[in-house]
């Protein structure tokens, strides 16, 4: 793995932004729910805001801001896209991981060995 | 369609504030959709909570702008900037060892000064506050008319609280209240005395004192029915529960059944009793107290929640006019009325008009309190604009970088709040070392308030308070530093500063100087008080009650007493010897004003009073066994001689009520009141088998042999009065303990007036090393070229000298009025003589110098070829 990649919470995050982005619904609020749903953790509004900021200057991610609508008192809204890097950055880990996987002698059982 | 609801608009405001502008919009509209979301989820309350806490978020760690360099904050929350002012804030604290101690410990004994004086005064506001109803509650007071004069008089005729809530329709509740007086109650073989008062059937309804058994309607409703704390409850059956519908003996005489059980009464109630007895059953006992010429008990009052004070008042005021307060005329006396949770804190009058009372030591204490944070913020003042110098070259490139000056003022307050703050945690430490003994000095039980949030309140605002005061001048004044001609070199110490800094100082020792005069005044004055000359001799004089079989039984008892040794003399008397505040108005002679009325202070006496008082005869003699028709006559007291205008009394005739009797004797006034009073008119009358009520033994005994002669007392009183515990007062004592308050009046300004001029030399030193560190070069050329040690100690001495020179001369007229407004306060009182102010000035002076002499002694001593070798 090369250094200055992801930090493993980045990562959550720049996976998300891939999830939602195809709804167009890759921005802050929706994020954080989504993030929150899936892996339980308690995460804050300025943590997302400071992830999203750190992957645009890395380079993962681009955005512009969207449509202004009612319900944010008619404020717009900032989406995130993932860009080529941020898609080759996240295969990467992906493959090496299931390398490592694909080496271990015996796969962890989910059982009682007694 | 309804209107979604907002989130806290201060929390919004709070992130226009740390979010630039270009990450406002996403950021704000991230928030308000999630706080809209948080509403379905978790409903509105917790959905704002929520929303504050998102917010701190972004506080924390605030968004960045999204291009690098395009917005600067230019605002004290920026957080780098924060940075770097705490940065040299704490650079320039550990930098200046002197200057920052000097400060902090001149901040902190200020602050803990005020903290314990502001919890002594919210301690005094709070006591009788407690009661539920005490926006209805009232006391009466006199203002009665005579010859000419109106005085105020508390005490009240015993029928008066019936007759308020007879005829008064808004008078809802009324009770007198008399005085409370340790008596006797015995349970089988377990005998106690106790506090005890008399009260009427209403007291429970109108006072909120917790009932743990009975209830507030029924607690003295009978006549035999007595009400009793938790811990005679205790003490008599072992529970409050034990205690309810038992029978208990008064005084020997008659059982009282227990109606309630109420809660200890606890310091903040001016009202203390262990035990209240029914007030028809008082009367019972003390005959006088139906009589409207009676002025004893006190009178309070509760009117119904709607009615209108000024017009009750109006209504009681000639209520007493048709009532014959003597048998033959109505007496000019007009009734008046007070709040009752007032009384505590304005009890003194002045021509008949409420007028001050302990309010004066509460707000005397808390200007005090002002004083001595003042000094101590003078001290920071001055220190700052004199080390200004100092920081001069930081405000110079501040300022040609582009720093506003409002920024300079908010960087230089903010070290000053630094400096509070570490202030005020090592002022919370004095505190609570300090409060067990202000405590027991002050006879309070003042806690910590740690877990009452307006203490904390307190504590900010202090903080604030002390940081703006100390801060703000020395912030303005840097913070004008023109930039150019500092950072070109020299910096000129400007001659208007100096001025100002002299004039603080002058301030600071003037306000000391006014403490030390205090303390000079007050020390003396309850030294006098203590050793003044009363008329009677209060050393070795004892008494006890006479009570329970004593009373028939008094001529053997007096007989049996003279015969021990170690006793010289014995007599009885119905007050006690140092303060007696029965009166009476029922006294005519011949030419008294018909509608003048004059209080007379009556005191029936056994044989021998004047001997075992040790009092002076001015004219005639003491009642005597030789002669029986004494048992009519009267001793009177100059002041009432004075009053009455015989030019030669002795024989002549005095009515009481519808008794009649001669003057016997004259005596020399002596105080038997304390001497915040002027002495009274007096009259005694003998006092025997046929008229003799309770009342006390006094005994005088030889000096040294006290504890022998109370040993043969006590075995003598068990015998013959078996069922009463032997308890005996000093008359020394109880005279000592009137004057508890100024006591500790005296104690307290030594402690002030001695923070006050150790915070003062504070900044002196300080002062003092700046001017040595400042003129190290001139003292060095001054020694090469000759200048002995101790024209240099002077020279660099006496400008300090001379601005306490000036101090002295503001500060002793102010002192002067200032202590003669208090000793307004005492009938009997010291002069204030010029050596007072003499003293307090040499006193400072000699102080100031040793602080100055200190620094320039250290900076004369240097060593010059050290200090020139720079150039």
């Amino acid at each position: 793995m090369k250094r200055a990649s992801l930090g493993e919470f980045e990562e959550v995050v720049l996976l998300t932004v891939a999830v939602l982005e195809v709804q167009g619904q890759a921005y802050g609020v929706a994020i954080t729910h989504e993030i929150i749903e899936e892996t339980g953790r308690s995460v804050r509004l300025n943590q997302i805001h400071a992830a999203l900021q750190r992957l645009e200057d890395k380079g993962m991610v681009k955005s512009e801001m969207g449509e202004p609508t009612a319900e944010r008192g008619g404020r717009r809204k900032r989406l995130f896209t993932v860009t080529a890097y941020g898609r080759r950055t996240l295969q990467e880990i992906q493959d090496v991981r299931a390398s490592l996987w694909t080496r271990l002698v015996s796969p962890f059982k989910l059982s009682t060995s007694l | 369609m309804k209107s979604a609801p907002n989130p806290p608009r201060w929390a919004d405001r709070m992130l226009n504030v740390i979010c630039p502008p270009d990450r406002l919009e996403e950021v704000q509209g991230d928030l308000h959709e999630e706080f809209a979301y948080q509403i379905e989820r978790i409903g509105e309350r917790r959905a704002r909570w929520r929303y504050i806490w998102d917010v701190l978020g972004f506080v924390k760690s605030p968004p960045v702008a999204r291009r690098h360099g395009a917005y600067s904050t230019t605002n004290l929350m920026n957080p780098t900037m924060l940075q770097n002012y705490l940065k040299i804030a704490f650079r320039n604290l550990v930098k200046n060892k002197t200057f920052s101690g000097v400060n902090i410990l001149g901040l902190a004994l200020g602050m803990a000064c005020s903290l314990l004086i502001m919890l002594w005064v919210q301690d005094e506001l709070s006591i009788d506050a407690f009661h539920a109803n005490k926006q209805q509650l009232y006391r009466i007071y006199m203002r009665e008319y005579f010859s000419g004069k109106v005085q105020g008089v508390i005490w009240t005729p015993g029928p008066l609280a019936d007759e308020l809530k007879k005829s008064i329709p808004e008078i809802q509740l009324s009770t007198p209240y008399e005085w409370v007086s340790d008596q006797t109650f015995s349970v089988g073989s377990k005998v106690n005395k106790q506090a005890t008062n008399a009260a009427s059937a209403d007291f429970f309804k109108m006072f909120s004192y917790k009932l743990l058994q009975g209830t507030a309607e029924a607690a003295l409703k009978d006549r035999n029915s007595l009400a009793i704390s938790r811990s005679m409850a205790e003490s008599f059956f072992g529970s409050p529960e034990a205690a309810i519908g038992k029978t208990i003996r008064f005084d020997n005489r008659k059982d009282l059944l227990i109606t309630a059980v109420f809660e200890n009464i606890a310091k903040n109630s001016t009202l203390t009793f262990d035990c209240l007895r029914n007030w028809d059953e008082f009367v019972e006992d003390n005959g006088w107290a139906k009589g409207w010429d009676s002025t004893d008990p006190l009178t309070f009052f509760m009117i119904r929640p709607d009615a209108d004070p000024a017009k009750v008042e109006a209504k009681i005021k000639h209520l007493l006019d048709k009532f014959n307060r003597d048998g033959n005329k109505p007496v000019h006396t007009e009734l008046a009325m007070q709040p009752f949770h007032e009384y505590y804190l304005n009890s003194n009058f002045k021509n008949a008009q409420i007028d001050g009372g302990r309010i004066e030591y509460v707000r005397l204490f808390t200007m005090v309190a002002v004083f001595i944070l003042l000094i101590a913020c003078i001290n920071f003042m001055n220190l700052a604009t004199a080390r200004s110098g100092k920081r001069a070259k930081e405000v110079g490139v501040r300022k040609v970088v582009g720093a506003m000056r409002s920024l300079l003022i908010g960087q230089f307050v903010g070290e000053a709040m630094l400096l509070t703050v570490f202030s005020i945690f090592l002022a919370i430490l004095f505190v609570a070392l300090l409060l067990p003994s202000f405590n027991s000095l002050t006879d309070k039980q003042i806690g910590l308030p740690v877990n009452d949030l307006s203490f904390w309140g307190i504590l900010a605002g202090l903080t604030l308070l002390t940081g703006l005061l100390a801060g703000s001048y020395p912030a303005f004044f840097l913070s004008a530093l023109n930039p150019i001609r500092v950072l070109k070199g020299a910096m000129k110490v400007d001659t208007k500063s100096t001025w100002l800094r002299q004039g603080l100082v002058v301030f600071q020792f003037a306000l000391s100087i006014i403490l030390i005069v205090g303390m000079i005044i007050i020390y003396r004055q309850v030294e006098y008080v203590q050793t003044k000359n009363l008329g009677y001799d209060r050393e070795n004089l004892v008494y006890f009650p006479l009570e329970g079989d004593l009373v028939k039984n008094y001529d053997v008892l007096k007989e049996q007493i003279s015969q021990i040794s170690s006793i010289k003399h014995v007599s009885h008397m119905t007050a006690s010897p140092a303060s007696n505040g029965s009166g009476t108005e029922g006294i005519t002679w011949t030419g008294s004003d018909p509608n003048g009325k004059v209080r007379f202070t009556p005191v029936g006496v056994g044989y021998d009073f004047v001997k075992t008082m040790n009092l002076s005869v001015a004219d005639g003699r003491d009642f005597s066994k030789a002669y029986p028709t004494d048992s009519t006559g009267f001793l009177i007291n100059e002041a009432a001689l004075k009053v009455i205008g015989y030019k030669n009394p002795i024989g002549k005739i005095i009515n009481w009520g519808n008794g009649k009797g001669a003057i016997i004797g004259v005596l020399k006034d002596f105080h038997f009141q304390s001497l915040h009073t002027s002495i009274r008119p007096l009259i005694a009358y003998l006092s025997t088998d046929s008229r003799r009520q309770g009342g006390n033994v006094i005994v005088r005994i030889e000096g040294g042999k006290t504890k022998e002669a109370l040993a043969k007392l006590e075995a003598l009183c068990k015998k013959m009065n078996p069922k009463f515990p032997f308890t005996y007062s000093f008359t020394d004592q109880e005279y000592a303990r009137q004057y508890q308050s100024e006591q500790v009046v005296s104690k307290l300004s030594n402690y002030f007036a001695f923070l006050a001029i150790f915070i003062s030399c504070l900044g002196l030193f300080g002062l003092a090393t700046f001017t040595a560190e400042q003129r190290t070069k001139e003292i060095g050329v001054r020694k090469v070229l000759g200048a002995s040690v101790s024209s240099i100690v002077g020279l660099l001495s006496q400008d300090f000298l001379k601005l306490v020179a000036i101090a002295i001369l503001v500060a002793s007229p102010i002192a002067w009025w200032a202590m003669n407004q208090w000793l307004q306060g005492f009938a009997y009182k010291i002069d204030i003589e010029w050596w007072m102010f003499v003293v307090a000035g040499i006193l400072s002076v000699a102080i100031a110098l040793l602080t100055v002499s200190f620094q320039s002694i250290k900076a004369a001593l240097m060593n010059p070829v050290k200090s020139l070798r720079a150039e």
